[in-house]
């Protein structure tokens, strides 16, 4: 009986020590780890343009490797991320994820990109700050290209595929342009819906010109 | 269950003691490393992308 008691207590004493470490690994690790992940995404990035030299960017973009830098001003003024090719799970623990199926950066129609609001660094875990006028400035080693957000957040449902359409719905676009789309969860920690914002490409200046506007202080 | 692992455990209790402490560390790194990755996705907070599901 005694024994039973015991070992009865044990595990539950185990199950107990399991369940906080899962919570240190969810709230703490990821973030860790892919913070890690992205400076090395970010290196390999660099180091790929500094290889690259002036060679146009034309190339396609493979599968779960960074082709492009992403800085929001409005998120914090060290605020910048790697965006990888493709959504699926193992891509955006190292990064942003550029939805395969859309634009390519800076191209006609609308180059749409997730990224996780929780866990994993919380890239976009302040995304509702996000106000129309935002900048969102990505660069490709050889061009600039600043996109001002028209509107958002939009909250809408997981099954909406229509928000990262060439020209989306609800976006308040009606004609084909250069339009970016952003993605995340909502709530914060949950999964019921998802958070979209819209922007339009207002410019674009080689990186020879220096930075854009939007993020110089 | 511990009581049982602690009497098989061979040396003192000093060398018993280290023993447990290495094994405490191997566990917890096999499941940060191999158990927490697999079961994290299984939570909902990867579901950022609108076209997944």
């Amino acid at each position: 009986m005694r024994l039973i008691v015991r070992t009865v207590s044990e595990l539950c004493m185990t199950a107990g020590a399991l369940i906080v470490l899962f919570v240190a690994y969810v709230l703490f690790w990821t973030g860790v780890d892919a913070d890690n992940e992205m400076d090395r995404q970010v290196e390999s990035l660099k180091q790929q343009w500094a290889e690259d030299g002036r060679k146009p960017a034309a190339a396609p973009y493979r599968d779960g490797r960074p082709f492009a830098l992403m800085y929001i001003p409005r998120l914090g003024f060290t605020w910048n991320k790697p965006v990888l090719e493709g959504t699926r799970t193992s891509t955006l623990k190292k990064g942003l994820g550029h939805y395969a199926a859309t634009a390519r950066l800076g191209g006609q129609g609308n180059f749409a990109v997730a990224g996780h609001r929780r866990t994993y660094g919380d890239p976009f875990k302040d995304f509702p700050e996000l106000r129309r006028g935002d900048a969102v400035v990505l660069s490709d080693g050889t061009t600039w290209f600043t996109y001002r957000i028209d509107k958002g957040p939009y909250k809408t449902l997981p099954a909406d595929i229509q928000v990262i359409d060439p020209v989306p719905r609800k976006s308040g676009y009606t004609r084909p342009g250069r339009y970016l789309t952003l993605t995340t969860c909502d709530p914060e920690w949950g999964h019921s819906h998802r958070l979209i914002v819209w922007a339009h490409l207002e410019s674009t200046q080689p990186v020879d010109a220096g930075k854009p506007e939007a993020l110089r202080r | 269950m511990y009581g049982w692992i602690w009497r098989h455990l061979p040396g003192n209790a000093w060398v018993r003691a280290l023993i447990s402490l290495l094994l405490i560390l191997a566990v917890v790194y096999v499941l940060f490393q191999y158990v927490f990755p697999w079961a994290e996705p299984l939570l909902p907070f990867n579901d950022v992308t609108v076209d997944d599901q």
